[in-house]
């Protein structure tokens, strides 16, 4: 791409030169930060002393700069680096940032923003009221096209296994959206209500209100819209789409399986699946144990599933997974889990009474327990599973129930809120022992302990040592062994890949086996884990396979691509004005003599809920809820959009980067950001404006219409205390123009300038500033030494009155104004390396011969236009542009146009 | 005549038109008006989104006719005929309709009224459209070439500008020397330049340019000709004096200012040792140690701050103005005296200090280098007497930054700070037609969106002439008009409205009339099969249709407006509102 000129900057400046430039037949390249051009001037009520509407004069230019012939408009751009070469060109590196929204299919229309659950600060209005995360930045922007804003992927969604938009049902749910927030959770399971109790939650771990009050029970409210929605539907109420043909087996029904098999059908494959145990839902059914998952949960979640019309055959082992070809299925997935129990192999392993965990587990499950009444229990294991297990073995009424760890109580595998709650219910828990036997005739009577000096060695793989000579006697009528599981594949060994430890290999990326049309995903392939990663697994598996069956390649980039993770201290950075807010209770029941096996954690109340999700700290911004993907009637949000970079070469460059207003709460004895009804002049024009947020003046602190208004000007400009000695040039003129508006408006109010002296320099100023005072504007000359809020948020102002003989007074307002100055800019140094274009001693791009080349800059062909080199007003910094451009053409018809 | 197809846009404009305007109500009493198919209302019609819905609705529904009814046809016009155009539309079957400066706005005490109002001018402005034929530009080639009137540092930079891209220029300076008032001093604020090295290095580089030439002690005495290409007159005041024809494809005005001349009495003003500020200039420019005034070593310099400006209105001719350079110039003064070595006392007595932006860096400097402010009251201005037994000048003033204190302070000068007024160039004016603003300086079409250009095609003003300005700025702008110049002039030709008037020849019968009542001399008499018969020069019309009415054998028309048009406009206008 070349082009004659770059303008970095729309905003009045810019367009200003990349319009006459156009004019003159350049062809220009101008970059936009924002997602409309037109930078400040387009967000003011009206301008001085004309006092046109600022959106009347705007909006022609910003129309004709982006229909202009000769000029191109990059919006939501920034420009990352610009090299200057030894020709005189320049050569530009442009970043597009995303916006998730295809600008060829917007159609302006805001069904997203309508639809778009996530509210943040409208940096348009000043920060007065709020947008969305999806936005378009102002009614008249220019274009006018959708933006979704994306800081990266919330924590939470980012680290859930099972690729649920965690942050997305939890702004659904703010918004009184269940029945939308349960159906995106099942855009990623079907498992709603497994995972919603039984899930270990890492996303609570991640969360960002982790590190203040505490994380949002996530896991509990994706609980709550699952038992919400299953309370209002008995039965599932899924569109079963057509079918494509296509059929897959999936041999195993847990929670790989069963999202694999969710996903697989949503797409059209007609799917079965294969399932050994009588029951389907693998351990959900077979080892949870119903106080942490009752049995009618996973029964709700396989509805969902059988809704869409997959089938499940129980109690059908397959072992020949070539015969499902010749059955008619096109491909296969094997999710067959880790049914088998890892062994002690310890002497008296195989006397009566010594049980493996999932056999106990199962029984417990299927309504068949062994008779655990008054008996003396021995758990081997420090795993989750030992914990259901010795958990287990209390609700069935074992006199005692001791559970021997490996591992020290720190390193103990298990959650530590589940040993917890173990040893609430009267669980003994013994550490760093491993078995040296069990002991017994025909019967175990007891275990001989050994002491484990160390669990895993310096490469910390697994290889217990022990000291032989240190041991322990525990007496006992029974021994659940809970020391792990392994896959069942010994069939499959000659017709797919099988590792040593019985796990299938596949291609990770791909999760096919070396067979091509036989896939395997879960826990048979990666080992014991927990059900989400299991689900995300599955989840997986359907993609590629889904791909396979069409002919696609299988590009794992494709599946699930997600932004980077947000960085949580630019998220507290940007939240800092958070409240705090305390986490809702988890009063789990816990008994020392637990009967029975009622669930244990109370659902989350709709009033607790809703507490919970007020605390989301928006993380990524854009929430991931896919409300405006559903609601968008031209299709066109993209979330997989990417930044793109572009590269151009350019003739000259002008950086008409404007400037920032000074941040008023460096002011501390104004109060500015603590009282509510002190305002800066920015947020008044707002008020002003005619797409005002509020439709007239009010004030923010409790909508009350002010009567008593007074300005103080200078805030942050002519000002030591703060570093700025310059003045601002716009504050005095927009502070009168504001007076004359605002006694438009409310005719009754009283407005009063609190000035050092009244700039009013340029054409027809002073005769405004005279307008103002003869329609009853009262300027005091003095400063403001500080203001007072006071409990009805009126504001008490301590002032000095110069012209009425020095008086320290005090003063009471309604709504104070800040007239808040003007700042440079940082970005206009950045856009060369090293420090190449120079900033003034108050780091404003430096005019070197202001004189002769006003606009010129340090670097030969580089011109600043606007207030990039200094606070101006309006007519000043379109001169200023005229100006840049005049040299900018010059400079390029002396080098020669880029070809 | 077919039925036509048109398309009425009816604004909110925020609610600057909708607070007091009943839009949907003017929607519905117009949406069945013969020829209307589409009839809608908009937040914003000038909106990028609105427009182009406009764009889509033409295509659509094979819109021949458009009607926006918004505000002022000075801002929108030519947006809606843009979007006219995108959309194949001839842009000159748009028609504007003001409802709001002559409706909203005018009306914010009466909705109904305002609404009635608002219901009978897009009405007629739909009548209007519907006799609107299409019409095209009269394209004229430019002359790649400006005439910048007035040598100063403005005009000499504009000139360098032009061709620095490729334009030539010819330059006009009225006195025998270029260079104007900066030619004339010293080091000016803020970076110290020299102004006299800062013409001599305009200078050395436009000696340089073949394609610049210069005239001094000349005077533009006539134009003719239209909008890229003017025939300019330009009399040499040489002996004999000479006029040189020039062609040109526009005119850049740089005529500068002059100083306030304060009155006889004015804060002592005639008095020996009061002095205005360019005469201050000249003698701190020219002393080479501490400043000598005849004879006497100065210790104490009163400045009074605001001469000849920010007067009050009772006066006559009053200057209600800020002149802007004056408080920045004057503190530069008084740093450059402090740097002279001798210890000076300086008194600044002033109203409101304004050093504006990074001018505040010289008054705070100032500050530090021992200067005094004293802030007088607009009502009571400092007094200036000559201390009868001292001799020495003293000046009285109540100071405000002292609880009102009446102080008297002894003075070996009393410097004027005197503001810009408006040079007097009656005769430039008449033969440019060049618009006068209330405070007698050369007035812009607007401020913000034109900055330079004037109501007169082609013809733009910049540096002092529109207004105080200090010499950087008046660069600035000056180099703005040159960037508007070559947005006409690089094309190599211009577009002019065809909205001029049209002469039925069979019709006319020559008496003349028409030319004597044509302001610019458009009007030009023909040999048509053997009648003398009245044209138009198309160029040089501008459409005022003053030779119209006068026309006793209606022979003349104007395209765009025709006598059919604004009856039927006035039939619209009159239409009971029902």
């Amino acid at each position: 791409m070349n082009y004659d000129m770059l303008v970095v900057g729309s905003g009045i400046g810019g367009m200003e030169s990349a319009l006459k430039l156009g004019d003159m037949g350049y062809k220009v390249l101008l970059v936009e930060k924002e997602a409309s051009v037109g930078g400040k001037m387009i967000l003011l009520s009206k301008v001085f002393p004309t006092l046109d509407c600022a959106s009347c004069i705007s909006t022609p230019k910003m129309a004709a700069t982006i229909h202009h012939p000769n000029i191109t408009v990059l919006t939501y751009s920034e420009v990352e680096g610009i090299r200057r070469d030894g020709d005189g060109r320049f050569q530009v590196k442009i970043r597009r940032k995303p916006t998730f929204v295809d600008p060829a299919l917007c159609t302006g229309c805001r069904q997203c923003e309508m639809g778009c659950n996530v509210a943040v600060p409208d940096q348009f209005n000043a920060d007065l009221v709020s947008r969305r995360a999806a936005y378009i930045a102002f009614p008249q922007a220019v274009p006018k096209k959708a933006v979704i804003e994306r800081g990266g992927t919330s924590p939470c969604t980012f680290t859930c296994p099972a690729g649920i938009k965690s942050h997305g049902y939890v702004a659904l749910i703010r918004s009184g959206k269940y029945e939308e927030a349960f159906n995106l959770v099942l855009e990623s399971t079907p498992l709603v209500g497994s995972l919603g109790r039984a899930c270990f939650a890492p996303c609570e771990e991640e969360c960002t209100r982790g590190g203040l009050e505490g994380p949002l029970p996530i896991r509990r409210l994706k609980r709550f819209v699952a038992d919400t929605h299953y309370r209002d539907h008995e039965r599932a109420e899924v569109k079963v789409p057509a079918p494509n043909g296509k059929k897959v087996a999936i041999v195993g029904s847990g929670p790989a399986g069963l999202t694999a098999a969710w996903q697989l059908a949503l797409q059209g494959h007609q799917v079965k699946i294969l399932e050994a145990a009588p029951q389907p839902g693998g351990m959900l059914r077979l080892a949870i144990p119903a106080y942490r998952l009752p049995a009618e949960v996973v029964d709700q979640d396989i509805r969902n599933v059988t809704a869409l019309g997959v089938e499940i055959a129980t109690n059908t082992r397959v072992e020949n997974l070539e015969e499902l070809k010749q059955q008619g299925f096109d491909a296969v997935l094997v999710a067959t889990g880790t049914p088998r129990a890892a062994k002690l192999n310890v002497p008296g392993e195989e006397l009566q009474g010594v049980v493996s965990s999932l056999d106990f587990l199962r029984a417990v499950k299927l309504g068949t327990p062994t008779d655990l009444k008054g008996k003396d229990v021995v758990v081997i294991g420090g795993g989750n599973v030992a914990i259901d297990a010795s958990r287990s073995a209390r609700r069935l009424g074992a006199r005692s129930v001791r559970q021997v760890s490996l591992e020290s109580r720190a390193d103990m595998p298990a959650h530590a809120w589940e040993v917890e709650e173990a040893l609430t219910e009267g669980v003994t828990v013994l550490n760093s022992w491993g078995v040296k036997q069990f002991l017994g005739q025909g019967r175990v009577q007891g275990v001989e302990l050994k002491r484990c000096t160390a669990v895993f060695d310096s490469a910390h793989r697994f290889s217990p040592q022990y000291d032989e000579t240190t041991t322990e006697r525990l007496d006992c009528d029974a021994v659940i062994v809970a020391v792990g599981m392994t896959p069942d594949t010994a069939a499959f060994a000659g017709q797919v890949q099988v590792n040593k430890n019985r796990t299938i290999q596949v291609d990770p990326a791909t999760l096919q086996t070396s067979v091509p049309y036989i896939f395997a995903a879960g826990d048979v392939v990666s080992g014991a884990s927990f059900i989400n990663t299991a689900a995300g697994r599955g989840r997986k598996a359907a993609f590629m396979i889904d791909r396979w069956l069409q002919g696609k390649e299988l590009n794992e980039a494709e599946f699930d691509p997600k932004l980077p993770m947000v960085d949580k201290a630019e998220v507290l950075q940007r939240q800092r004005s958070h409240s705090r807010r305390d986490p809702v209770v988890n009063p789990v029941t816990l008994s020392a003599e637990p009967r029975g096996f009622a669930e244990i954690e109370p659902p989350l109340t709709e009033e607790e809920a809703l507490v919970s999700v007020s605390r989301c700290l928006d993380c990524g911004v854009c929430s991931e809820c896919h409300q405006c993907v559903a609601t968008c009637p031209a299709d066109a949000v993209k979330m997989e959009m990417r930044e793109q970079k572009v590269e151009a070469e350019v003739g000259a460059v002008i950086v008409s980067t404007g400037f920032k207003l000074f941040p008023a709460d460096l002011k501390p004895q104004y109060g500015y950001g603590r009282f509510k009804n002190v305002i800066t002049g920015m947020q008044m024009d707002r008020l002003l404006a005619p797409t005002r947020p509020y439709n007239t003046v009010l004030r923010p602190g409790d909508g009350k219409v002010p009567d008593r208004i007074a300005y103080i000007l200078c805030t942050g400009s002519r000002d030591q205390t703060v570093n700025n000695p310059l003045c601002s040039k716009v504050c005095c003129m927009y502070s009168i123009k504001q007076n004359q508006l605002i006694m438009g408006a409310l005719p009754l109010a009283d407005v009063t300038v609190h000035y050092i002296d009244i700039r009013a320099f340029n054409k027809g100023y002073d005769e405004f500033y005279e307008q103002a005072k003869a329609m009853g504007a009262n300027f005091v000359k003095g400063r403001v030494a500080r203001i007072k809020e006071k409990e009805d948020g009126n504001l008490l102002l301590y002032y000095e009155d110069i012209a009425n003989g020095g008086r320290i007074n005090e003063a009471e307002y309604d709504l104070v104004v800040l007239a808040v100055g003007i700042q440079p800019n940082l970005e206009a140094g950045k856009l060369f390396p090293g420090g190449q274009l120079k900033l003034d001693n108050y780091y404003y791009v430096e005019e070197v011969d202001e004189d002769l080349n006003p606009g010129r800059t340090s670097i030969d062909g580089v011109y600043v236009a606007g207030s990039a080199s200094g606070a101006k007003d309006i007519p000043d910094s379109i001169l200023h542009a005229g100006a840049a451009a005049a040299q900018a053409a010059a400079y390029v018809e002396k080098v020669g146009r880029p070809s | 005549m077919s039925e036509r197809r048109i398309g009425v846009y009816i604004c909110h404009c925020g609610g600057n038109i909708s607070d007091y305007v009943d839009v949907e109500k003017v929607r519905a009493a117009v949406g069945d008006e013969p020829g209307v198919v589409v009839a809608k209302t908009a937040m914003f019609t000038c909106s990028d989104a609105t427009q182009q819905e406009m764009v889509q609705d033409i295509q659509e529904q094979n819109l021949d006719g458009l009607v926006v009814a918004s505000c002022s046809p000075k801002l929108h016009t030519f947006t809606f005929r843009g979007a006219a155009k995108r959309a194949d539309l001839n842009p000159y079957q748009y028609t504007q309709v003001n409802i709001r400066e002559q409706c909203s706005w005018t009306h914010t005490d009466d909705k109904a009224g305002a609404t009635g109002k608002a219901i009978r001018l897009v009405r007629a402005g739909i009548a209007h459209t519907r006799l609107s034929t299409p019409l095209e530009p009269i394209v004229v080639e430019t002359v790649p070439k400006a005439l910048v009137i007035g040598g100063g540092i403005a005009g000499l930079r504009a000139a360098l500008g032009l061709s620095d891209i490729g334009l030539a220029a010819v330059l006009v300076e009225k006195e025998p020397e270029i260079g104007g008032w900066v030619a004339g001093f010293e080091g000016m604020y803020p970076h110290a330049k020299g102004g006299r090295q800062l013409i001599a290095s305009l200078w050395g580089e436009i000696q340089k340019r073949p394609d610049v030439t210069v005239f001094t002690n000349a005077e533009v005495i006539g134009k003719s000709g239209s909008f890229g290409n003017y025939q300019a007159t330009i009399r040499v005041n040489s002996r004999p004096a000479e006029t040189i024809p020039v062609e040109v494809g526009s005119i850049i005005v740089a005529t500068g200012f002059d100083s306030y001349q304060p009155e006889a009495d004015e804060y002592g003003y005639g008095m020996d040792g009061v002095v205005t500020l360019p005469e201050f200039k000249k003698m701190i420019d020219s002393s080479t140690g501490p400043l000598v005034y005849k004879g006497k070593p100065v210790k104490d310099i009163a400045y009074i701050y605001c001469v000849g400006s920010r007067q009050k209105p009772d006066l006559p001719n009053a200057n209600r103005y800020c002149s802007r350079y004056c408080c920045n110039a004057a503190v530069h003064a008084s740093l450059t005296v402090a740097a002279k070595g001798a210890k000076v006392h300086q008194y600044h007595l002033y109203r409101d200090m304004r050093t504006y932006g990074k001018y505040e860096l010289l008054y705070k400097e100032s500050r530090e280098e021992g200067s005094l402010f004293l802030k007088f009251a607009d009502d009571a201005p400092p007094a200036v007497t000559r201390d009868e037994n001292s001799g020495k000048l003293s000046v009285t003033v109540a100071d405000q930054l002292t609880v009102g204190t009446e102080l008297t302070i002894p003075a070996d000068l009393v410097v004027l700070v005197t503001g810009m007024v408006p040079r007097s160039n009656e005769e430039l004016v008449k033969t440019l037609k060049l618009p006068v603003g209330k405070d007698r300086f050369f007035n812009e079409i607007h401020p913000k969106l034109r900055p330079v250009e004037t109501v007169v095609d082609g013809v733009y003003i910049c540096g002092a002439c529109q207004g105080p300005k200090n010499s950087a700025e008046s660069v600035a702008s000056a180099l703005a008009a040159v960037t508007q110049s070559a947005g006409i002039l690089k094309k190599g030709f211009a577009e002019l409205e065809p909205l001029v008037a049209t002469v039925k020849p069979d019709q006319c019968a020559w008496c003349g009339k028409c030319q004597e009542t044509c302001p610019y001399g458009a009007v030009e008499k023909v040999r048509l099969n053997d009648q003398d018969v009245a044209a138009i020069n198309e160029a040089v019309c501008k459409g005022c249709g003053g030779c119209v009415p006068v026309c006793p054998r209606d022979a003349i028309d104007l395209q765009g407006y025709t006598d059919a048009q604004v009856k039927a406009m006035i039939d619209g206008l009159l239409k009971e509102i029902g």
